[in-house]
């Protein structure tokens, strides 16, 4: 009976809340439109595989993104979020990805100190042509939301897991 | 801390010379020692502004209502009122030269149990850095950046476990009554129109609901991110009384120890840690 119980996967910000069997994370996927977008595509291409739970949103620029995306992501089907861009540098709008950098490590402190674990919001820079780290990083951030569990912090009620 | 007498006196002097339109300043609330912001508008209410340590609020706020815009306003501000000014100057929210600035040097103000301010013993701005005229003695001039206090209330909070956090939250979260007096309290939220009223007409129909408190508050919180100057004017507003600094508070730190920026509003022009960038900013959290 305690082995059963031990296997079961908790929540780890609500221990109390048991995993459903076979359940499987929804993780949000935001990629730049230039560089992490193409190279999730030349994953594809490649015929590389990674886990489908990845959701890809494409955004122009990874600085396009709000820090409210995250927010809203978390509060509904997301629980976990991945946030991809060009490399410090190669920025196709020159500085995009370094304000959003800022933004980016303000976002996963604060939601990280309101009490969801920091590996629920991931961030990565992924070139056009880097179709294997993609994969490797959809599977890191995957087997990452895994070990978690599911979210069930300030879900809106109609995204609430009964 | 009294400036009363020094402040009605320039007030006056203000209205006789025709240099201003109204007076944004404190007076008694009128049933207890408290006080409340008040617009004089004539020479003769000049009388009823007071300034003492129980002049809590932040005036900056009352510069962009109706009654203020577009008229010659005299103000008086304190050290992190000031920052606040400086921040909406910057943002072209008003007018430098419609501004009679009266600055205070401030030795902090005190809450209602008349313990000081926690805000205030954790001051490092405490010299108004817009200013026309100065009352008080201003402390000599520091290095900038000053250095960093870290806030008791983040430091503990950091230390405790996860789950500990999370339900410390929620339980804030579902204290809030979605009434939105902190945004209106803010000097800093000027926007005609508000991302989380536009986010209510749809998904969340304005409903008084832990995650709608969690999504407005959170969503408040980093837009205000590199700008709050920590008057802690939202707090003072919250009828549920909410430790909304703990948010900004956070993110301030973080700003302060990863990118070395200046506290919010302390340099004129300077538009907060959002809208730069370093080449050294921290790179190792990102795969």
């Amino acid at each position: 009976m305690e082995a059963e119980v031990k296997d079961q996967l908790v929540s780890i910000e609500k221990p109390g809340l048991i995993a459903p069997p076979n359940w499987e994370p929804v993780i949000m996927g935001i990629l730049c439109n230039w560089c992490s977008y193409a190279g999730s595509d030349l994953t594809g291409t490649s015929r590389i595989q990674y886990p489908p739970n990845i959701r890809i949103i494409r955004v122009p620029c990874s600085s396009r993104v709000d820090p409210w995306f995250l927010i809203k992501s978390l509060q509904t089907t997301a629980d976990g979020v991945l946030v991809s861009g060009c490399h410090p540098g190669d920025c196709h709008y020159i500085s995009g990805n370094y304000y959003a950098r800022r933004r980016f490590l303000v976002t996963k402190k604060l939601l990280n100190f309101v009490g969801f674990h920091e590996n629920r919001i991931q961030f990565s820079w992924v070139s056009a042509a880097e179709g294997p780290k993609f994969a490797k990083v959809v599977n890191k951030v995957t087997e990452d939301i895994k070990k978690l569990g599911p979210l069930h912090l300030y879900k809106k009620e109609n995204f609430e897991k009964k | 801390m009294n400036y009363t007498k020094q402040i009605q006196e320039i007030a006056a002097k203000l209205f006789a010379e025709g240099k201003i339109d109204v007076f944004v300043g404190y007076r008694m609330n009128g049933f207890d020692e408290n006080q409340v912001p008040v617009l004089v508008n004539t020479a003769d209410d000049v009388s009823k502004l007071v300034f003492t340590d129980k002049s809590v609020f932040n005036l900056v706020n009352y510069l962009k209502n109706e009654h203020t815009r577009r008229k010659r306003v005299g103000i008086v501000v304190k050290g992190c009122d000031s920052r606040s000014l400086n921040l909406m100057l910057t943002e072209s929210q008003v007018k430098r030269e419609n501004l009679y600035v009266i600055g205070i040097a401030c030795e902090g103000v005190t809450d209602d149990s008349g313990q000081k301010m926690q805000n205030c013993v954790d001051c490092m701005v405490p010299d108004a850095v817009v200013f026309d005229e100065m009352l008080g003695t201003p402390a000599p001039p520091q290095n900038v950046p000053v250095s960093y206090k870290m806030n008791a209330d983040i430091a503990s909070l950091a230390a405790m476990p996860l789950t500990g956090r999370a339900a410390y939250f929620e339980e804030v979260f579902e204290n809030c009554i979605r009434c939105n007096a902190c945004r209106h309290s803010c000097p800093l939220c000027y926007c005609a129109k508000c991302c989380i009223d536009q986010e209510t007409a749809t998904l969340y129909n304005g409903a008084n609901t832990t995650s709608a408190a969690f999504h407005a508050l959170m969503t408040w919180s980093l837009h205000l991110a590199g700008r709050c100057v920590d008057c802690r004017n939202c707090e003072k507003a919250c009828p549920s009384h909410l430790p909304l600094h703990l948010l900004h508070k956070q993110n301030e730190s973080v700003i302060y120890e990863n990118f070395q920026e200046h506290l919010a509003g302390v340099i004129p022009g300077d538009r907060g840690a959002f809208y730069k960038y370093s080449m050294k900013d921290p790179d190792d959290f990102i795969m």
